[in-house]
């Protein structure tokens, strides 16, 4: 009994582990995979003869206000991961070098937005930010006048999706800074080393891994974001999650939608192989 | 003559702390409060710098009115729909990740990565064009579908952590004394994972409740949920307060929902649920 217990698990396994993981890679597959395929596929059929056909690629890029679109979706995505890392990479290390009180409240405030719905960050930013808002009452009260507001402005957006992304980008970076050992820091400063060097020569080269993730998280939440864009930004140019949404719902031609998102998906397919990579990498080296 | 010299370098040391703490808090929380003002505000006029007449007013008017309830109750219906849906999906198939050795396990556990790895909306918008074709848009089951693959990542990867960090020697123990393998399950495995995978459940409820980007491409315009309805007041913002009233009454509940799920899961559990 004791014995043969066993080889029957042994038996069992291997059909078992596979039928219980086969439904959400059902999901994954139909949800994910077929969709992007047809979308890349259709797109590049001719709907009359049924041949290969460039037209939808051509009518894209042939449009000015298309391009336009899609630089701009680049460009404001580049400043958000910019403007996170840059904000990000300070609180991080700070956090990580010192304990106490003011640190643990840092820390909360920053993942704060963790916990704020994206649709209520909108609103929130805009009575903030938005015209005769409460940061522009409180810059008059203090005798600051002519505020601009960044509301409906590329501002808008770029500033709304780097309040969502804050928390993300920083608690990745600091699950980079936790695996590196004091003794590491400390044996550099026994030798010597000034703060500068310990932050170019150690942290940053030990970490490099935990901000590739978090660059790569962030550009791509940024590049297929709607909610912000939509209420936050300009109605032209647009970013590409808008962009598709008005010619999918509003214009209702899904071919030139399904255009828009495979040219997405062109420009953010780097990003997204080096994301995987880099998870694939940092699990390995973890476990 | 040191001890003036070490407060002031104390003092100093606090300079970089004080001012991350300031910058965050002016950023981050002060947006925040100001909606909270608004909500409770029956009359604000622009300069003054707190509202000018405050009750509850607006309370009772959005409390009154029929879409709120309406979106309420759908944004309910779905969120546990799919929470549940997920879990019967998810749950055996992170005991299976986590437990047992089949062929391509890790290879499989890393593709689920690839809910991540797309820009979000353009892929909303393939899956879009294909539930057009099948009707599904505008339906119920067309958002619980949509919204269903949101949740997959979350929640195997963190149930796998889950069932990976239970004791095994807890089990071979329970096992060794006669009970049988359900009743370990039950008794010790479940018991160990469980507030993990509570935390996973309330993640995802929560972030299904608030998932605004699929819900309104492929609700639209029969299936409306609390926050499609937050874009159509946002849209048209005649009052401010609605707005911020529905902001506050929504928001509140699942803050603390948050909070408790934070107690359980380390900030690295939630960011590790990413694939960070």
């Amino acid at each position: 009994m004791a014995l043969a217990a066993p080889i029957l698990v042994e038996a069992r396994r291997f059909p078992v582990g596979l039928l219980l993981v086969a439904a959400p890679m059902l999901l994954l597959v139909v949800f994910v995979l077929v969709p992007a395929a047809s979308a890349i596929v259709s797109t590049l059929t001719d709907p009359r003869s049924g041949g290969p056909s460039l037209a939808n690629y051509r009518t894209l890029l042939g449009d000015p206000l298309s391009r336009g679109n899609l630089f701009f979706t680049l460009g404001s995505t580049l400043a958000v991961c910019g403007l996170l890392l840059a904000v990000c990479l300070p609180v991080a290390l700070y956090l990580r070098f010192s304990s106490g009180r003011l640190p643990a409240f840092v820390q909360s405030v920053a993942v704060f937005p963790l916990f704020v719905p994206g649709i209520i960050v909108a609103y929130a930013l805009i009575r903030f930010l938005g015209p005769n808002g409460s940061l522009q009452t409180v810059l008059d009260a203090i005798g600051i006048h002519g505020f601009r507001s960044p509301y409906l402005t590329p501002a808008g957006t770029v500033i709304g999706l780097v309040w969502e992304g804050i928390p993300l980008t920083l608690l990745i970076l600091l699950s980079g800074l936790a695996q590196i050992p004091n003794a590491a820091i400390e044996a550099a400063r026994d030798v010597g080393a000034g703060r500068l060097a310990i932050l170019t020569g150690i942290i940053l080269p030990l970490i490099a891994n935990s901000v590739t993730v978090a660059f790569s998280l962030a550009f791509l939440g940024a590049f297929g974001a709607f909610t912000i864009p939509y209420l936050m930004g300009p109605a032209s140019p647009e970013m590409m999650g808008v962009f598709m949404q008005r010619t999918f719902s509003e214009l209702r031609d899904p071919a030139q939608a399904q255009t828009q998102a495979v040219m997405s998906f062109l420009f953010c397919a780097a990003v997204g192989v080096i994301y995987v990579r880099s998870v694939i990498r940092s699990r390995r080296r973890g476990s | 003559m040191t001890g003036g010299r070490n407060r002031l370098l104390a003092a100093l040391g606090l300079v970089p702390g004080v001012s991350l703490a300031t910058l965050l808090t002016l950023f981050i929380l002060v947006p925040i409060a100001a909606v909270f003002l608004w909500a409770f505000a029956e009359a604000w006029r622009y300069p003054s710098l707190l509202p000018t007449r405050w009750g509850l007013r607006y309370w009772e008017v959005m409390l009154a009115r029929a879409d709120v309830w309406t979106a309420l109750s759908t944004s309910i219906a779905l969120s546990l729909t799919v929470t549940l849906l997920s879990a019967i999906i998810c749950l055996p198939a992170a005991y299976a990740f986590a437990r047992m050795e089949f062929p391509g396990r890790s290879a499989l556990l890393l593709s689920f990565l690839a809910t991540q790895a797309f820009p979000k909306f353009g892929l909303y918008i393939a899956i879009a064009t294909i539930f057009f074709s099948f009707g599904l848009v505008g339906t119920f089951a067309g958002v619980v579908l949509i919204q269903l693959v949101n949740t997959l990542l979350l929640m195997i990867w963190i149930p796998v952590g889950a069932f990976q960090g239970v004791d095994r020697r807890l089990e071979e123990a329970a096992r060794d004394v006669g009970a049988s393998p359900l009743r370990t399950f039950f008794s010790i495995t479940l018991p160990q994972a469980g507030p993990a995978i509570a935390a996973a459940l309330l993640l995802t409820f929560v972030g299904t409740f608030y998932e605004t980007e699929g819900a309104f491409l492929i609700g639209a315009p029969h299936v409306r949920t609390m926050p499609v309805l937050m874009i159509s007041l946002i849209n048209n913002q005649l009052v401010v307060q609605y707005g911020a009233v529905l902001s506050v009454m929504l928001w509140v509940p699942s803050f603390l929902a948050l909070l408790f799920a934070r107690k359980i899961l380390s900030a690295r559990t939630i960011a590790g649920g990413l694939g960070a």
